[in-house]
């Protein structure tokens, strides 16, 4: 069974968790306590990541670190029809990279300030807020376009993909760090959309949305 | 010419599109920040947006379609009139009338929603976009000051052409088309189009741009449009945002949004004047000797009211009648009642019957809760005689709505008789109709229903004394628990007693009161100046209920339970009297 190195309120854990969920994969979750023991940098756990930060996943002795790289594994391995990692399409495969990119800059402005704020992290918080803002407004636009295209995700697919997945986590808890959706309309139907999928399971700070009638 | 004043003006806070079924939008105007959803009949609610009890945003609640939950505590909002319908830490109980999230004033016009403090006019009429169809483009929200926004579209510092996207536009022109937008027309080889730039002042600091475009394009044409004019307008926004100074000097505007008020929900509301004016919009005999009626504001929006609720109807003759709603929580638009016609009555249900007709209006008091549904059971079993069904339907409808396991059982004389059969038909996987039992087999089906008390099970009677009584007593021998029997009489039929006399002594104004035989003490305590709440009037809805601090109670009501009795800490001031010679009330 696929271990899963797991602190339950980080949102890259999170990324982890939701796809496993969807997938319908049976893992099972290995608590490393980020806040506050610091036990990811310990040396225990570097000899499981040298790089000290989670999550990390040991399926059957293989082991991956970095959420990015984990939703690309577990969607290549664990899903076979392939709606989920698009290598079929190479147009679909370069969008979902790039949008994989992006993640990562929203995991380092969005959910950066969301270190600051919950955990105590030293990081410029205003540059975060205003990062984030930034990678906001062009997400924001982007997925208006991908409505009146009569499409629900980031990538040009009518299934969502690894990147939505990336994406949500940063955008969802982005009101623990101080950035207020206020003024993103489409980011804030494109999060609905995400909770209403099959499997989806929330975290504390996630909050509930309304099933659709019928 | 003095600047209009912007909290008299309507703005708009939302494309129309955007206003998802079971979504909730958030915004905000001049300040006040702003929660808006659609129901599923379609009427906008544009709320303030923060919960009442904790302040949450209801922005991030749960819009179900007839009710938004406060994702916090669970509390539930009613469409239209905001009224808090439920409170899960107090299930038994009816929250006050006076529970309401502030809601503001709402109109649709050019595919934009729009709203503000206290409009006291209409949203604007643009010329240019009065000629046919209109395209909304993308709003963009600009870090600037509305009134800076207004000037820079305006003026000829910016680029406007940019503005409608087309680089071989020659701009014929830019206006200011109302108070708070600018229209920019031009003309291409292909003709003239305009653009009108509403701007929506979301506070001191921050606007939003709200462009729409008209005439609109050939579907063919529309997502390229869109992005020529999305396109267009981003490079706008840079242009603006870098043009206007960091610090802005503008003082914060002191505006006073002033919440729409609901009608008559005033909470000091008291004896059993009317508080309300509605219209009979449909009457119909729904089933044999049954009358149904729907009753519509003559202005503004209804009350709140919850499941189990009753109103009074002041008739003309001078007669006041209780009938209790069969709404669910999806219709907020109207009451709807049911009317028994009872020959050897007193008078009201003909009146009901024969002199009230559509078009007619009528005089009521607001909705009050005195059969409160729980929505936290386990299960919920539903047991109706006759005309008992009308509270009973409308908590059938709530239950369902939310999913929660119900059962409803239907005691009726014949199939005549059953009726509001096209609200039980959505209902029917749990609906059983028991149809022409005598009263010896009607005690048989009850002992069945009641058989098998689970914990966290919960039971509503209402229908004739006979049967209630039956049900109570075949419910405490199958081991349900006085306070999971809930009942409701629609009229007291046991003998009273007025001979006795007695003194009453009010604590929280230190008087004391006689009240002599032959008079209710409610009547004595009006008469002495105290404005107690009643409706009934004979000892069936505990509306007039006052707390016994000391003395002993002579309960003569239907509404009490056996335990309630007991405790003799209540008392319904219309018809209970004094076994001791003094009754201490916390009045």
């Amino acid at each position: 069974m696929i271990k899963l190195y797991d602190y339950l309120l980080s949102a890259n854990c999170y990324k982890a968790r939701l796809l496993l969920h969807m997938l319908d994969v049976p893992h099972e979750l290995v608590a490393v306590e980020f806040h506050p023991g610091r036990e990811h940098e310990s040396a225990e756990f570097r000899r499981i990541n040298p790089l000290g930060h989670i999550p990390v996943i040991d399926d059957d002795g293989f082991i991956l670190r970095d959420a990015h790289a984990i939703l690309v594994y577990l969607a290549g391995r664990y899903h076979p029809a392939g709606s989920w990692y698009p290598t079929q399409d190479p147009r679909l495969l370069g969008e979902v990279a790039s949008w994989l990119q992006f993640a990562e800059a929203t995991t380092n402005t969005a959910s950066a300030a969301r270190l600051c704020v919950n955990f105590g992290y030293d990081f410029n918080l205003q540059a975060c807020q205003a990062g984030a803002h930034r990678l906001f407004r062009v997400l924001d636009g982007h997925l208006w376009f991908r409505e009146q295209e009569g499409l629900d995700w980031v990538a040009f697919a009518a299934a969502p993909t690894v990147a939505d997945i990336a994406l949500f986590p940063d955008v969802a808890l982005s009101e623990e760090g101080g950035i207020s959706r206020e003024d993103y309309p489409a980011l804030r139907r494109w999060t609905e959309r995400i909770q209403r999928l099959a499997g989806f399971i929330d975290m504390p700070g996630v909050l509930p949305v309304a099933p659709l009638p019928g | 010419m003095t600047a209009p004043d912007p909290a008299k003006l309507y703005h708009p806070v939302a494309s129309a599109a955007d206003l998802m079924p079971r979504h909730v939008v958030r915004s905000r105007l001049l300040g006040r920040q702003l929660a808006i959803w659609k129901a599923d009949d379609g009427f906008i609610n544009i709320w303030e947006d923060r919960c009442i009890h904790r302040g949450m945003r209801l922005s991030a609640g749960i819009n179900d379609g007839a009710e938004l939950v406060c994702p916090y505590h669970g509390w539930r909002y009613s469409n239209r009139n905001g009224n808090c319908s439920y409170i899960p830490a107090h299930p038994g109980e009816a929250p006050a009338s006076t529970l309401r999230v502030g809601s503001f004033a709402c109109a649709e016009k050019y595919g934009l929603v729009w709203s503000g403090g206290s409009p006291d006019t209409e949203p604007p009429t643009i010329p240019a976009l009065e000629g046919g169809d209109v395209l909304v483009l993308r709003s963009l929200p600009v870090n600037a000051p509305a009134a800076l926004v207004l000037e820079a579209l305006g003026g000829s510092s910016l680029r406007s052409g940019a503005a409608l996207g087309t680089d071989d536009a020659v701009t014929t022109g830019t206006e200011r088309g109302s108070a708070n937008s600018i229209t920019v027309t031009a003309t291409t080889t292909d003709g003239e189009s305009s653009v009108v730039l509403f701007v929506q002042p979301a506070d001191v600091a921050r606007c939003v741009i709200r462009p729409v475009l008209s005439p609109a394009p050939a579907p063919a044409e529309r997502l390229a449009t869109l992005r020529r004019h999305a396109g267009a307008l981003e490079e706008l926004r840079s242009e603006l945002e870098d043009s206007i100074p960091t610090e802005i000097a503008v003082p914060p505007p002191v505006v006073t949004l002033e919440p729409r008020h609901s009608l008559g929900a005033a909470a000091t509301a008291g004896g059993r004047r009317p508080q309300l004016q509605v219209g009979v919009v449909r009457k119909w005999l729904t089933a044999e000797g049954i009358a149904a009626f729907e009753l519509a504001p003559v202005a503004g929006e209804l009350p709140s009211f919850q499941p189990g609720a009753h109103l009074d109807v002041h008739l003309p003759n001078g007669l006041v009648r209780q009938y209790s709603l069969t709404n669910g929580p999806e219709s907020t638009d109207v009451y709807r009642i049911g009317v028994k016609l009872e020959p050897a009555g007193g008078g009201g249900s003909r009146y009901m019957h024969e002199s009230v007709h559509i078009g007619d209006v009528l005089n009521l008091s607001t909705p009050r809760n005195n059969f409160p549904l729980r929505r936290d059971a386990a299960r919920t079993v539903l047991i109706a005689g006759g005309i008992g069904i009308t509270p009973l339907l409308a908590m059938a409808q709530t239950l369902a709505r939310q999913g929660l396991v119900w059962e409803l059982h239907y005691f009726a004389r014949s199939e005549n008789h059953v009726a509001f059969g096209e609200m039980l038909a959505p209902l029917a996987g749990g609906v059983t109709p028991h149809v022409g039992l005598t009263p010896e087999q009607t005690g048989d089906e009850l002992g069945r229903i009641m058989r098998g008390y689970a914990p966290m099970s919960h039971t509503y009677i209402c229908g004739p004394g006979p049967m209630i009584a039956t049900a109570r007593a075949l419910a405490a021998n199958a081991g349900w628990p006085e306070a999971t029997v809930h009942f409701e009489h629609f009229k007291n039929e046991s003998p009273r007693d007025d001979t006795s006399e007695f003194e009453v002594g009010l604590a929280r104004s230190n008087r004391s009161l006689r009240v002599p035989a032959g008079e209710s003490l409610l009547h004595r305590l009006r008469k002495a100046g105290v404005d107690l709440p009643s409706s009934c009037e004979q000892g069936a809805c505990g509306t007039c209920i006052a707390t016994v601090l000391e003395g002993e109670p002579d309960h003569q009501d239907v509404y009490l339970n056996g335990s309630e009795r007991a405790a003799g800490d209540r008392i319904l001031t219309c018809v209970s009297r004094a076994r001791s010679g003094r009754l201490v009330l916390d009045l």
